[in-house]
């Protein structure tokens, strides 16, 4: 690798190094800190789109921008980041979503400077764990982004935010104890020591090892994503956090459970993944249905919103257990597109609070008519969540969907099982979103709201400017899902090929082994195999006949 | 030429949206000024829906002429070896369909213009109005299953969005959500059909499943009842979106949305979709005879459901929202005895005709809304009306010819259709035939029933008895809109529409009466074009069968009697008050209750599904509540553990206990990885 700037350290680094600014910065009207803030935020951005855009080949499935530092020798400690198919997407998305909602919390006036420089310090650990090759990086990252996250909802959330917070940094901290004892105890498997996790992903653990490591990090990433029943913390969490912190929850802070699980569960044990994905697979799918009839119980309008990213979530299981790369991908899709769904619809639910100061929707009504723009932006991300086609949730579900129906690692039964219920939940979730909208926007005013709090206004240019910049991504991958797919299409078909090799593997008699030139040593198919196998289907221009199909 | 207008028909559905966007954004941001430029906004959203209609006639002129089909696709979803196209294919089914939703939704779109004259709203509703033409102007050019979802989904939303239009209305905000989540019901279904389909055989394109399916049925790695039901999951979308039953119960609550939405969405493109979908999907279920059952007895059981409800309907959108899914049974049940062209034609016949009566309802109820006020329970309430002939003589005779037409009296457009369904309907299965019949003469009945007490006799908007009887009885479904109500003085009689809205009416009668005549047994050129695969008609026509007078004579009859003792009854009850209606109905209590209470079935519904769903997600959330979130808090450990901890956090200073943590956490780092 020839000498080059340290893109990806500059990019995660610079909210840190910028944080340190903000206590000695001159602030005498309270604006200062926050436009230094926001404009941090877009410094870092552009950065990264500026490297995705220059530096970065969408279609490679290696690691690239990777840069290896000795960090502290004697712990065998390497400051080693790079960026692939998987992270790239994600770390552009917590840019988006993390200098919004630096931009959301415009009107903090509780202790700013506080405020601003934990943001910029969750900006750079969050980045760090997409980014981190190092286990041990991973691991720091994972737990310094806990820090700022709790005082955040501690210090500015609701009225029951000290116990929202504290049962967040418990569940998360208690878990993350697992991702520690598992990194080490694979770190020192076998004969090398080596915290890196290309290295870590070629060593050949037995398969206990593994199935009790992945049941480990399964724990521990399964409280973040969430998976049921580790995601009682985060309605409390997302309920209680202010609006921009709920931004960052719901829109971040979730995928780094789905990340992580494709990262080291499926990428590092990819023989534990062959036993545990029908479970996967079931959680998901009580994750939809679960968390949807949650949804409809909550009359809080947050726990509402934050069920239904449990609900959502599920489909993220669902494609990581589907063992096809149109799963995979649509996995993929759904912890971007959920990324920014969310952020809106709780940035947009914060926008109501703050007009009618509470979040009970029995006690709103009949908003419509004051707050119309408001309306109008909260009822296009709902649709967007309930999977409206034309809209990125919908190109998400539809090839998780699609994935599990070609799926060959289940018999049809359970295949035939699962999508019957997961599509029940498609029923479930407009029935809580839109009776959301009901209860909020339709009808006439209640009398109590518009006595206090009259006269409403409307979302202002900075609200509205804010739901655009997550819609606008929203509609524009529903509209053309190639856009963002192809980004990142080559890595998910790596690993599911990883998959379908430890699928075939697993099994007792193998006629043919499919990809015999890696089965020992190297876990990565090389690419242009891949490849080729795209090219033979575009021959096949009208059927869309997927090359596993073995019924016809 | 025609090559490139062929290479530009995406426009079609893209123009409206353009319109519809471009417009809709100028909402968002420059509310006052967009609000302030109406006319121009409309005017401009009109002008792209007339381009697409010109478009659409030079194509459907093209496809008669002879042109091949033609389809244009494009990668949209590439994931490892998945590729999944959408883009466009332009056939003889696709051409009518073209032409029939942008000629109605640009008569609608004319209309709206004087019915939404004084709505606030005006400007939105034209951007939800392009919307919509657009969503369905994409659903009917799809060329295969994923992308008719995707358009199938887009116009459930305009439709909820226009329900919801008045959002002020409680009635028409439970309406909405109830029409958006009952059609998910059936898209649940339709999805389902369509990842099973796509699971054997590898494809979402119609010819390709149609082709596929039998072989996989004949090799025998399909059974038949597996591959039956598939296809019966497929049919629970159209069963939801043309108001099937059982998930027909959305359609009479989505008259809560404003009238031309009725006539647009809920009467003439919308719920036909249903149809449409089956007609693409024939190529499948003609294979499967149970499948084929299941559709025709569906159709026909909804039929007859729609014309029994309506009878007792005093709602004037509420009766012909009954009629519009009686009709679309009558479509349904063709489709479901193999009449494919029959029930494409009667879908095109009643397109027409009942978008005009749709909207010549709409005509009387801004008649009467100058009389009792901009209250529904008033304005559309039958009661009030009568006599209306003499204050608006175009609208009422429109409304009799789109009556004529649906009760199938000769030349009306409607004869022709229903009378090809009926004896389809016959050759199929006579049991049929004989709920088809006995549905005709309800038709007619219900039809003159309502023609007769909207415009026959004296006007009782002044009868104050019925008023506030009815003000009392519907004290619910009042709307709140005040700016609305003070605007003027009420008149004392109704009066004829603008032009605006008598135009639309005057040029939809035209097809009314008219456009049966393409269709007519001797000479069914409608058929002919419908069957064929892009031949010059002539030459079709040679080869087909000259149909059997007899035979045409006694069906014709038959039906055309009934349908004159239904239109006599009529007469006889509303007219000349020789029979009473209400001596009948307490002659017959349990059958009248039964269609006034629409067959129990939204009672039904909501005491099985509704309440059962809300108790279901109380006590799930009481579970996460309790049971989930105190087993994993091990409530008992945890307290004992960490009781202390927390005691001092929610004392204490929190910042500081994080960064114990934090260093904690770090120090067992450093510790574990020194070892």
């Amino acid at each position: 690798m020839s000498i080059q700037f340290p893109w990806i350290t500059t990019i995660v680094l610079l909210p840190l190094l910028a944080s340190f600014v903000i206590p000695v910065l001159p602030d005498k009207q309270g604006k200062t800190v926050r436009w230094y803030a926001l404009g941090v935020g877009l410094v870092d951005f552009a950065l990264m789109v500026y490297t995705a855009w220059q530096h970065y080949n969408f279609h490679s499935v290696e690691f690239q921008l990777t840069e290896s530092y000795a960090w502290i020798p004697q712990l065998g400690l390497n400051w080693s980041v790079g960026v692939d198919g998987l992270s790239m997407p994600l770390v552009l998305l917590t840019g988006l979503v993390t200098t919004l909602s630096i931009f959301a919390g415009w009107k903090v006036k509780n202790k700013p400077r506080l405020f601003y420089f934990l943001m910029l310090v969750m900006y750079s650990a969050q980045l760090g764990v997409f980014v981190a090759k190092d286990i041990l990086l991973f691991f720091i990252n994972w737990e310094l982004e806990l820090v700022p996250v709790y005082l955040l909802i501690a210090i500015w959330g609701g009225a029951k935010r000290r116990y929202a917070a504290t049962k967040f940094i418990l569940y998360t901290a208690l878990a993350s104890i697992f991702i520690l004892v598992v990194g080490l105890g694979m770190a020192f498997y076998g004969d090398t020591v080596t915290f890196d996790m290309e290295a870590l992903s070629l060593k050949n653990y037995s398969l206990g090892f593994e199935l009790l490591a992945y049941a480990g990090l399964l724990i521990a990433f399964g409280v973040k994503l969430p998976i049921f029943p580790l995601h009682t913390w985060l309605p409390d969490a997302h309920g209680e956090a202010s609006a921009p912190v709920s931004m960052i929850l719901a829109g971040v802070l979730l995928k780094m459970g789905g990340y992580a699980l494709i990262r080291m569960n499926i990428e590092m044990l990819p023989s534990a993944h062959v036993y545990f994905a029908p479970a996967i697979a079931i959680l998901g799918l009580v994750n939809i249905i679960y968390g949807a009839l949650c949804a409809f119980g909550q009359t809080n309008l947050k726990r509402r919103l934050a069920y239904s990213s449990i609900s959502h979530m599920g489909f993220v299981l669902l494609g990581i257990a589907s063992f096809t790369d149109l799963g995979l991908n649509g996995a993929v899709l759904q912890m971007l597109s959920h990324g920014l769904i969310a952020a809106s619809l709780f940035f947009l639910a914060g926008v109501t609070y703050d007009r009618t100061h509470t979040l009970m929707m029995d006690e709103m009504g009949g908003m419509g008519k004051a707050m119309p723009k408001t309306f109008a932006l909260f009822t296009a991300g709902s649709l967007a969540s309930l999977a409206l086609p034309g809209m990125s949730g919908f190109v998400g579900e539809i090839m998780v969907f699609l994935g599990l129906v070609s799926s060959n690692a289940y018999n049809p039964t359970f295949k035939a099982v699962v999508i019957f219920l997961t599509a029940v939940g498609l029923i479930l979730t407009p029935i809580y979103l839109l009776s959301m909208l009901r209860q909020v926007f339709y009808g006439t005013e209640n009398p109590a709201l518009t006595e206090e709090h009259q006269p409403f206004f409307d979302a202002n240019p900075r609200e509205i400017f804010i739901t655009a910049c997550l819609l606008l991504p929203i509609v524009g991958i529903g509209f053309y899902p190639n856009l963002v797919t192809q980004t990142y299409d080559a890595k998910t078909v790596q690993v599911s090929a990883l998959l379908e090799h430890n699928l075939q593997s697993n099994a007792t008699v193998i006629a043919q082994q499919r990809y015999p030139q890696y089965a020992e040593g190297s876990a990565a198919p090389p690419f242009s195999q891949m490849n080729s196998a795209k090219l033979l289907s575009v021959g096949n221009l009208n059927t869309l006949v997927n090359s596993d199909q073995h019924l016809m | 030429m025609m090559e490139l207008l062929y290479q530009y028909v995406w426009l079609i559905p893209v123009l409206p949206l353009a319109g519809a966007v471009l417009v809709g954004l100028g909402l968002v941001t420059f509310n006052q000024t967009t609000n302030q430029l109406r006319r121009g906004s409309s005017i401009f959203m009109v002008s792209l829906v007339g381009a697409a209609m010109v478009m659409s006639f030079a194509i459907l002129w093209s496809q008669i002429e002879g042109h091949a089909s033609y389809t244009q696709m494009t990668e949209w979803v590439v994931a490892g070896n998945f590729h999944l196209r959408v883009g466009y294919t332009i056939d003889h089914l696709a051409a009518m369909m073209l032409t029939i939703v942008t000629t109605v939704a640009l008569l609608v779109m004319i209309y709206t213009d004087g019915y939404m004259a004084h709505d606030p709203s005006y400007v939105r509703f034209y951007v939800y109005l392009s919307l919509f033409s657009s969503s369905m102007l994409g659903l009917v050019v799809s060329p295969n299953l994923v992308q008719i979802y995707i358009f199938w989904e887009l116009v459930g939303m305009c439709s909820y969005l226009l329900i919801g239009f008045w959002y002020e209305r409680k009635a028409a905000a439970a309406a909405c959500q109830k029409a958006f989540v009952t059609n998910r019901v059936g898209d649940f279904g339709l999805l389902l059909g369509i990842l099973a389909l796509y699971w054997t055989t590898g494809s979402f394109e119609f010819d390709v499943i149609g082709d596929r399916l039998p072989a996989l049925i004949q090799s025998g790695s399909l059974s038949v009842g597996l591959a039956s039901l598939f296809a019966i999951l497929v049919f629970l979308g159209p069963v939801a979106k043309s108001a099937q039953f059982p998930l027909h119960v959305w359609l009479p609550d989505a008259m809560e949305g404003p009238t031309p939405i009725s006539a647009l969405i809920h009467a003439a493109t919308m719920v036909a979709a249903g149809v449409f979908l089956i007609a693409r999907m024939f190529p499948v279920f003609e294979g499967l005879p149970a499948v084929m059952n299941v559709i025709a007895w569906t159709g026909a059981f909804t039929a007859f459901l729609g014309a029994t409800i309506a009878i007792t309907q005093n709602d004037i959108k509420k009766g012909l929202a009954y009629s519009t899914m009686s009709q679309l049974g009558y479509m349904v049940m063709a489709m479901g005895v193999g009449a494919y062209s029959a029930g494409l034609f009667h879908l095109m016949t009643h397109a027409y005709f009942k978008a005009m009566l749709f909207l010549g309802s709409g005509s009387v109820i801004h008649g009467m809304e100058s009389v009792v006020g901009h209250d529904p329970a008033l304005a559309q309430d039958m009661r009030l009306m009568g006599g209306l002939r003499k204050y608006m003589p175009v609208t009422a005779i429109t409304f009799l010819i789109g009556t004529l037409a649906i009760a199938g009296i000769p030349p009306f457009a409607g004869f022709w259709s229903k009378d090809e369904i009926l004896g389809a309907a016959f050759a199929a299965n006579p049991a049929l035939w004989a709920i088809g019949w006995l549905t005709a003469g309800i038709t007619a009945f219900y039809m003159f029933r309502m023609y007769i007490s909207t415009f026959e006799g004296e006007f009782r908007g002044h009868n104050y008895a019925i008023r506030q009887q009815l003000q009392t009885k519907k004290a619910q479904h009042q709307r709140l809109d005040d700016s609305h109500d003070d605007r003027k003085n009420h008149l004392k009689f109704p009066h004829e529409s603008p032009l605006s809205m008598v135009l639309p009416l005057v040029i939809l009668a035209i097809p009314s009466q008219l456009i049966g005549l393409v269709g007519t047994p001797y000479a069914n050129y409608f058929e002919a074009f419908m069957t064929s695969s892009g031949k010059v008609i002539p030459d079709l026509l040679e080869h087909l069968e000259p149909s059997d007078w007899n035979e045409f004579l006694l069906m014709a009859g038959t039906s055309v009697a009934i349908a004159l003792l239904g239109i006599i009854l009529a007469l006889f009850m509303y007219l000349k008050h020789e029979i009473d209606p209400s001596a009948i109905a307490h002659r017959i209590r349990p059958l009248y209750l039964l269609s006034l209470h629409k067959w129990y079935i939204d009672d039904l519904y909501n005491a099985v599904f509704v309440q059962n769903s809300r108790r279901l997600a109380e006590q799930v959330k009481a579970v996460d509540n309790t049971v989930v979130d105190g087993l994993v808090n091990l409530t008992g450990l945890v307290t004992l553990v960490f009781g202390e901890g927390l005691k001092y956090l929610e004392s204490g200073r929190a910042q500081l206990y994080a960064l114990l943590i934090f260093g904690a956490v770090l120090g067992l780092a450093l510790l574990s990885s020194m070892t």
